[in-house]
């Protein structure tokens, strides 16, 4: 099984009860509660996590993207992905991924990812996604638009990268006389193609026709294997061969060396599963965003069959998988069930969050690398 | 009990079967709903269907109509709607749009004069207010859109057989289709075209323009600058009325249309 160190390089730098008065941290939570001097302190240590993962065996370095929210600094994840490039040598960065929907010019998307690709010396795995409704909301673009954006712009990007130009592009959304970019990737005939999953069948099957890996978000253990059912009878239908590469599964863990440090520290989960996705339907899933089918799983997954993951608390998170917390020995027979359950190629290690120091994400990553990674190798 | 004197219909343009209600007596007239589905037969169809043969279609993609991928602006579903009037065999009506529907009978009539005998603008979407904002319905709750859309609900004479219950499966379904289809539609520029002020002097027909003067969604403002921009045209403001006069105060409002068209 690979890892593939992850944090959303959060800002939780303004007082709860200032984000308690409105009805979203989301989109129109106002960016006067931001301090670009502390944002600059944060994203030089993120970074600095980022580079001890690598020394300590991470194979991947996962970066994503949001726009308005204090969950999430990370506003243009291509930047950050470049600092990456330059300053680690073997991990994989893994894109996970950028907003196609939200791009008027996809075209410039792949020039950069191709650019990205040739300064990591082809180390980029590159996910697409949909984003949430508020990606949506604050690019202004339509959401009724949003998943023909989203493959239309798949298909142009992979074009772009396998097909050698000059050649036109008149689709439906996107129209390109000359496409003709000197920037192609190293890796041939592309960088691998992620994309995560939180709800829609129509994702997890638009995966499986293409072969990419899909990686559940968050969702319930039930929901993640019926998800990975529609996966395989999707591929199936088109013939493609599925092995444990094309399963991913993110998981929020902890590793300390005491129990009670691990589920002190674990604690910080509970800022991004809860206060972080508050808001109304209108942010999350405007009018459009979603088919029929994909909202009365995203309502399942509100209600009937989990709770929402914002009224659970630590306990019950931990009990549900989507937190692990313990000594190293705890989170290996926690992942081992996973492993068990779902037989995923990828774990992504969601490592750090809320207001978690410095010091003890160091710790988590450093008894993660030394004592967690070696048995994973053998799975 | 009595036959109800209003009808189910359809009509097939571009395609598909465009669904409409209709009724009355008298020279046609031609109703357009605004963002929500097709509302029903309600009061204010019954009082104008005393003096007028009332046409109330239902827009594509909005519940009761399927929905056309061409028809991705306002203007397109314009053209549609001329169409429309062709397959019905209406060579010239009067044109009565709310909301969206005010817009759509705004652009009809600057594609094609003649074809508008009496034009009446009901709190249209359509221009962009210069000193206010129209409300972004679009990024709050339906409750909260309700609350918006009226001056005072209880004075709306049908409120509980419109919002008294809550919807039936089918009647959510055409509501979310509705939305959908209006996001498509109106999303950017929101509920504005940048061509429409230009075009609207082309319109000489006699021109009312109806609004609500409490108006929380579309502000006065907008049906200030329509009155402005289509010559010779009056500006009829209802007092202690919000968005949809016909709902609010169909009997006023049926009134001040029925006055004008004669």
């Amino acid at each position: 099984m690979q890892v593939y160190y992850f944090t959303e390089l959060p800002y939780h730098e303004y007082p709860d009860e200032e984000g308690a008065k409105y009805p979203s941290l989301r989109l129109t939570f106002p960016n006067t509660y931001y301090d670009p001097h502390k944002a600059h302190d944060l994203f030089h240590r993120y970074l600095d996590e980022y580079q001890y993962c690598e020394e300590m065996g991470f194979d991947g370095l996962m970066l994503n993207e949001h726009h308005n929210t204090p969950s999430c600094m990370n506003a243009t994840m291509n930047l950050i992905g470049s600092i990456l490039a330059r300053n680690t040598r073997n991990a994989k960065i893994l894109l996970l991924g950028n907003v196609l929907p939200i791009w008027d010019n996809p075209l410039r998307l792949a020039e950069e990812i191709a650019m990205l690709d040739i300064l990591s010396n082809g180390r980029i795995i590159s996910g697409f996604v949909r984003g949430t409704g508020v990606e949506s909301v604050s690019s202004n673009t339509n959401p009724a638009y949003n998943r023909e954006r989203f493959e239309e712009a798949h298909d142009l990007i992979v074009k772009t990268w396998t097909t050698p130009g000059p050649f036109r592009w008149e689709g439906k959304h996107y129209h390109y006389r000359v496409v003709n970019p000197w920037s192609v990737p190293i890796q041939k005939p592309h960088p691998p193609i992620w994309v995560p999953g939180t709800s829609s069948p129509e994702t997890a099957e638009w995966a499986a026709r293409h072969g990419y890996t899909y990686v559940a978000f968050l969702t319930p253990l039930n929901m993640t294997k019926e998800l990975f059912g529609m996966y395989r009878t999707a591929a199936a239908e088109v013939h493609q061969t599925v092995t444990e590469n094309n399963f991913g599964y993110l998981l929020c863990c902890y590793v300390a060396d005491n129990e009670a440090k691990a589920q002190e520290e674990a604690k910080h989960f509970i800022w991004r599963m809860g206060e972080t996705t508050r808001g109304p339907r209108e942010y999350f899933a405007p009018p459009g965003y979603r088919s029929r089918i994909a909202s009365q799983i995203a309502a399942r997954r509100r209600t009937s069959e989990s709770k929402p993951l914002g009224q659970q608390n630590i306990e019950e998170l931990q009990a549900n998988y989507h937190v692990v917390a313990g000594t190293p020995d705890t989170v290996l027979k926690k992942l081992r069930f996973l492993k068990d359950e779902l037989n995923m190629g990828h774990l992504v290690f969601y490592g750090q969050e809320s207001r978690m120091s410095h010091k003890a994400t160091m710790r988590s990553i450093e008894l993660f690398g030394k004592e967690v990674m070696p048995a994973l190798r053998e799975w | 009990m009595p036959r109800p004197n209003w009808r189910e219909e359809s009509v097939n343009v571009a395609g598909i079967d465009v669904h409409f209600y209709c009724g009355g007596e008298g020279p046609p007239l031609v109703l357009l709903h605004g963002g929500e589905p097709n509302s029903g037969w309600l009061q204010h169809h019954q009082a104008l269907a005393e003096q007028f043969s009332v046409y109330a279609p239902s827009h594509p993609g909005f519940g009761h109509t399927p929905g056309l991928a061409w028809v991705a602006t306002i203007a397109d579903m314009a053209l549609f709607y001329l169409w429309f009037l062709d397959a019905v065999g209406l060579a010239r009506t009067h044109l009565v749009g709310h909301d969206i529907g005010g817009w759509l009978a705004a652009d009809m009539a600057t594609a094609c004069p003649h074809v508008v005998d009496h034009l009446v603008l009901v709190d249209a979407m359509g221009l962009k207010p210069q000193h206010s904002e129209i409300r972004d319905i679009f990024l709050i709750t339906l409750a909260e859109v309700r609350a918006q859309s009226f001056f005072d609900t209880t004075q709306v004479p049908e409120w509980q057989q419109l919002y008294g219950q809550p919807p039936t499966p089918e009647a959510a379904d055409r509501a979310e289709e509705a939305l959908e289809t209006l996001v498509r539609l109106c999303w950017k520029p929101y509920m504005h075209e940048f061509r429409l002020p230009g075009l609207l002097p082309r319109i000489t027909r006699p021109t009312l323009i109806v609004w609500g003067r409490e108006d929380a969604i579309t502000p006065l403002e907008c049906g200030d600058l329509y009155q402005k921009s289509i010559l010779g045209s009056r500006l009829a403001v209802l007092d202690a009325c919000g968005h949809c006069p016909q709902l609010e105060q169909p009997q006023a409002f049926a009134e001040v249309v029925r006055s004008f068209l004669h």
